[in-house]
Parts: structure tokens; sequence; C-alpha cells
């Protein structure tokens, strides 16, 4: 939204034609500040992105930020969706109850989804360990000590066909992964177990995060350089448009940008050049805009304060369908609507971790009044370890609650028209903006990464809260007010500690009885396709249904394309 | 802040190096504290992410560092922590003390320090807790 300079002839005004913003000054002047000025305002009252919070909103304020109902807002459904991407939202399709879920080896792994799925779980995306996310299988070096750790570990078909062994894929909404530098197998692993459980790609949904660019300044499981990285993740949402249109093959992430520092406002600008470097790629191989931006989901992401979150989704909606409609010359309402997934987050802290049920419900309360789509929530203990049973079981539960009780999706964008959280939106989007016109400036994704900006961003941030944090500024109760008293040991959830033997006998099985020529032959074809520049799903799919590992294809990319260095500065 | 100045408390300053073992991504907590030991006056070397022990004990010794310092959130800390003392101490590195931060139960502490760690820092620590404790702590021969 342009901010228009206020008319000075046509006042915001009250029914009595009284001057509202005149007789705002005048309030602050006579009534509130010599409360506040008796020492009363008890802290700064800035945002972790930085906009100041007045003492009272007021039309005035709206009319500061040109607001203007039907050019800002209009109605859900419709252009530009900042009421909702959808007419009835949750209304009529209560948001997606979600379970981000996974440790130990496929087989012990399948009996928590069961569970999550008994209790009303809609969908699951499957946390991989951190060697499969790497594109180590669980035998390599570099797995040492972590297979199975932070996820459940992948290697080949046969885990993901054990892990939902008695979970057909469409018994549930969606099911996925993150898979961020591995997004053409765990799209192909996906689309071999339908086949497997013989169930056509149109009748299930796959959701994949596959944005491997924020890794290289946020989460770290980045293996090739960029270009390549983000053209295979490219090639996943490529094959999607032709083969599973229903699937969701790209979730474009401000949610670690946001958590290593960059504030919710930048990490949302670098999210958006993110999705446009991805949207360019596809559109460069001849698909439209209409085709291609339906498979794009967003990740938004603010854990700090509450009113920022809301106006963050719904600036967001609004800034991606202005993107789509007059950059990108969208003209189907389901490329111009952004579709959110967010995972609930507060100030989790290590200290009585039981407060943390709390923390993340107020902060997935507004991601919910925001208008989300699919809503995930952290377990509590999730600040010390994997989330055990009970933990993700209370998410599931704070989640149904959110979604049942207490009316909180009875209308559609509860907190619209709040002269708040519209002056907040207006604000959060010029941000935004500012944001994208930087990296613009800068020369777009690859340059955020390859120059360094990103991870300057990042650190400057970081730095700066952990000062609010130090200084008190940012008041965070057990830590810096409150403290616990006396000191209680947490305790963390352990994994089976048999799972990651299991993991490797069954991998040298696997191994020992696939087809080996076959295989082989696989592998030789995912090589040829990523040397030739096409499209590699159909050679990993056909890898994949060999029982090639992800590491034995992901070794053809590293030898391929090279690996990326991390940076050493800080 | 301590009192005592790190410039001045010995002939040399204070070198730390930092490092991140394993496959954990998560590097923020490490250059947060990277960056607040060097305008504590300390000399910081930081590793990037993904390196192995083996790695790791060779740049400390080359960088003839005080500390180390590793960040752990991916839960291999009971592995990595004690191979990367062993493997120190292999190599005559023995006066490389050992600080760790990150995600860490608290009950696996008394394991870790018996392991040879020197300090635990949990999430929520500040930065100058961190700096005080090596300040404190370093040789002073």
């Amino acid at each position: 939204m342009n901010i228009k300079p206020r008319d000075p002839f046509a006042p915001a005004t009250d029914q009595n034609g009284a001057d509202i913003a005149t007789q705002a000054e005048r309030w602050k002047a006579e009534r509130f500040t010599p409360q506040a000025d008796a020492g009363r305002e008890a802290k700064s009252f800035v945002t972790d992105v930085g906009i100041q919070i007045k003492p009272l909103y007021t039309p005035a304020d709206l009319d500061c930020v040109g607001f203007d109902y039907l050019e800002d807002l209009g109605f859900p459904g419709e252009f530009p969706f900042t009421r909702g991407d959808r007419a009835g939202m949750n209304r009529t399709d209560p948001f997606v109850i979600s379970a981000y879920s996974g440790f130990g080896d496929a087989e012990i792994c399948n009996g928590r989804f069961r569970k999550l799925i008994d209790i009303g779980t809609e969908q699951i995306l499957v946390a991989l360990d951190l060697p499969t996310q790497c594109g180590y299988d669980s035998d390599h070096e570099m797995a040492t000590a972590e297979v199975g750790n932070v996820g459940v570990a992948i290697d080949t078909l046969a885990d993901i066909e054990l892990l939902f062994d008695g979970i057909p894929a469409d018994s549930i909404k969606r099911i996925g992964t993150l898979g961020n530098s591995i997004g053409p197998i765990v799209l192909a692993l996906y689309a071999a177990l339908g086949e497997r459980q013989g169930i056509g790609w149109d009748r299930y949904t796959v959701n994949l995060q596959n944005d491997p660019l924020k890794e290289y300044i946020a989460r770290g499981t980045q293996i090739l350089p960029p270009a390549p990285a983000a053209k295979l993740a490219a090639d996943a949402v490529e094959w999607c448009a032709a083969h599973a249109p229903n699937w969701s093959p790209m979730t474009v992430c401000v949610n670690h940008i946001n958590a290593g520092g960059a504030g919710s406002s930048m990490g949302t600008a670098i999210a958006l050049a993110n999705a446009q470097h991805y949207i360019d790629l596809l559109l460069a191989r001849g698909l439209t805009i209409d085709a291609v931006a339906p498979l794009l989901h967003m990740f938004p992401d603010e854990r700090h304060d509450f009113f920022i979150s809301v106006a963050n989704l719904r600036a967001l909606r609004r800034i991606w369908a202005r993107m789509m409609k007059e950059t990108y010359g969208a003209t189907t309402a389901a490329a111009m609507a952004c579709r959110t997934t967010v995972y609930g987050h507060g100030q989790e802290a290590l200290a009585e971790p039981l407060n943390n049920i709390a923390r993340t419900a107020f902060g997935t309360l507004a991601y919910v009044l925001g208008g989300a789509s699919y809503v995930y929530l952290a377990g509590y203990d999730e600040a010390v370890s994997t989330p055990n049973e009970e933990s993700a079981r209370v998410a599931l539960r704070t989640l149904q609650i959110l979604a049942n009780e207490h009316g909180f999706r009875d209308t559609i964008d509860p907190l619209g028209g709040s002269y708040y959280v519209e002056t907040l939106t207006a604000e959060v989007e010029q941000q935004i903006r500012a944001g994208m016109a930087e990296i613009e400036r800068i020369g777009g994704a690859l340059p955020v990464i390859e120059t360094g900006y990103g991870r300057r961003v990042m650190t400057e941030g970081a730095v700066r809260r952990q000062r609010a944090i130090d200084s008190g500024a940012r008041p965070w109760v057990t830590v810096n007010m409150h403290p616990q008293k006396p000191d209680v040991p947490n305790s963390a959830f352990r994994g089976d500690k048999t799972a990651a033997d299991r993991q490797l006998a069954r991998l040298a099985r696997v191994k020992a009885d696939r087809d080996g020529k076959r295989c082989a032959t696989a592998l030789a074809e995912v090589d040829r396709a990523s040397a030739e520049d096409r499209n590699v799903v159909p050679a990993v799919l056909e890898a994949v249904r060999a029982h090639a590992t992800v590491g034995e294809i992901v070794e053809i990319w590293r030898r391929r394309f090279g690996t990326f260095v991390p940076s050493t500065d800080f | 802040m301590s009192a005592i100045n790190p410039m001045q408390a010995r002939n040399r300053k204070i070198r730390v190096l930092m490092a991140k073992v394993g496959l954990d991504g998560h590097d923020v907590g490490a250059r947060v504290v990277a960056r607040g030991l060097l305008d504590a006056g300390m000399e910081v070397i930081y590793t990037g992410l993904r390196r192995t022990t083996e790695e790791t004990v060779r740049a400390a010794i080359e960088e003839d560092v005080d500390w180390v310092g590793v960040s752990i959130l991916s839960g291999a800390h009971r592995t990595l922590l004690p191979k990367l003392r062993r493997l120190l101490d292999e190599q005559g590195a023995s006066d490389i003390r050992i600080i760790a931060g990150g995600v860490i139960p608290q009950e696996d502490i008394a394991e870790l320090l018996a392991g040879g760690v020197s300090r635990v820092f949990l999430s929520g620590t500040s930065v100058s807790e961190i700096v005080d404790y090596l300040i404190a702590e370093t040789r002073h021969d």
C-alpha cells in the first residue's frame, strides 16, 4: 500500500464531525502522558521488527497510513486476499491440524505416527534426521552419532514404506517432509510410496518444504552450491505441475530466517526473493505463472510479538497477491492467493518447560487469527530435545482446542478493521517492501547468499536480540525475570538406542537384496540427466524404485555440481 | 563484565575457537557468542558448519587457542564432546579446554563434565556470563 499524505481538508471525523486526530492528541497530552510520565510505562514498546507501538490507535492512524478498505482489504478469497486466501477460511474449512514428527528408525517412528493419527492428526510432515537431510546414508562416517537423532533415518524406499506401514497415503489430508536439500529425492520417495501402496498420485497430497535457498543463511543443511540446489528444487515443482498438480511441492520459508535473527519483516522479504528466484527458474522453462504459483506455499513466522504476527500474515497475503498480479501477470485466484503453513512457537525456555505450552499456544493463536491454512505447534520440550509422546499429544490437543473452543474461528479475519492491526499491517507491509527493494538492489536471492548480505543481516539481528534479553529490554519469564527457584533440571526424550543399529542392518539388507544392475543403471541415468540439465525427477524416481540410497543419489550431485563451503564469518 | 581486563591479565589475549561439530546447521548461537567474545577483547576463530571432531582439533592446535567453544543442537553431544576431549589429549593439547552450549539436557551435564568438558552453558545464558567465566578461568601462565 502506498502511504498517502493525509488530506488536510478531509480530516478523519467521528459522526459529530470532531477531528479525531486532534482529539487523540488532546487525550494523549491531557490524560495519558501525565500517567506515563509518572513511570507507568514499564518497557520500551519497541517490537522485535523495530516498530514502535503507540499507546492508542484511532481512525486517525488509518488515515496516516492511507487505509482504503476496498483497495487494501477487500473480501476473503478475493484480491488482494488480505482477509484470507479462501472465501470461507476457518469458518467453513478449519485450519489443518498438523504434526511435524520423526525420530529413530522407520519401525519405531511408525508407531508414533499411528498414535498421532489416532488422536486426530490430519497431516504429518516427517522430521528427517540430519544425515538424511544432508544427503549421507546412515552408514556414512559423517552420520556418526546422528542417526535417528533429530528425526527419522531414511536411506531407501524400504524405510518410507515401513514408515507408512498401515497408513495409506490417502488416509490423511497431506503427508510430506522438509527435504530442503534433497527435494527431488523425497518427492520421488513419496511418489514411489503411492505406487507401492496402490494409490494414484491424484488421490493423495504430498507437501514438501523443498526450499534450499534459506538453508545457506539460516538452517544449515545445504549440500551443493545455491544455483544447482535451486535448479533441483525447481525440478520437483515442474514435475508436480505435469504429474501431480494437486501436490504442494514447495513451501518457501520465513521461519528459519526470522528465527536466526533477520526478524519477521526482513525474513519475509528474503523469503519472497527466494520465491521469486524459484518462480523465475520455472517460468524460464515455459511454465505459466498461473500453473506455478498455486504449487508454492509460504511459511511465515513471527514469535516475539503477537499483533505483528497477525499483521505479517495479512501483509504477506497482500504483497503476494500484488506481486503475482502486477509483477508476474497472474490471472487466477489460485495463483494470487497465498496459502500459508505455520509452526507455532513462542519464546520457548529451558526452565520449567510446561510454561512453553502457554507460549506456543499464544504464538499459534496469532497465526490462527491471521488466517494460516496449515498449522503446526511446537512441543513444549522442543527447546531441549525431540518431542516426547506426551508433548506431541499436548501440541495436537492445543491445536484442537484452538480450532474448537473459545470461538477463535467463528468469524473470518476477526482482527480486520482494528485501528491497531490495520496500522501494523500497513507498517509491516512497508518494512517488507523496503527489504524487497534492498534485495533487488543487490541482485536478488543468490547475491543475498553469495555476498554474505543475508548472513550479516542474520548475525546483526541475533546479536541485537541477545542484547535485548541480556539487558532485560525483552522480558522473558524464568530467564531474565521471575527466575525459577529452585533450579529444576530438565529431562530429555531419549530415542530407542537400538534404532540406529536396526537402521544400519536394514540398509545393509536392502543393499544386498536389491537388483544391483537395475540400481546402477538408474543411478547412471540420474547422472546423465543432471549433466544434460534435464529435469532429474524421472531418473531419481526410477533410482528410488530400484532402492538406490539417498546418499548414493546425492553423491552424484556432489561430484557433478560441487559442494558448498560454509562461511566462517560471524 | 568482570573488572579484570583480558588485555592486561596476560601477555596475550584469550584465544577461542568456536566450532560446530557434526551435521547440526544451527549456528546463530555460536556466531552470537563469537561476536560477544570478540567485543570483549578476545581473539576468536570460527570454523563454520559441519566440521568433524578431527578437523576441529587440528584447527584448535594450529590456532594455538586457550579454549574450544562447541555448539551442538542435534543431540550428538554425548558422543562428540568426549571424543573431542580425547583427541585433544591424544594430540598433546590437554591445555586446550572445552566449553559447550546449545540444546543440551541438564541431566547430561554431569556426564559431559566427567568426560572432560570444563563448563556447559545452556540456552538463556547471557554472553557476559561466558565472558566472565573465560576471563576467570583462563590460565595465566
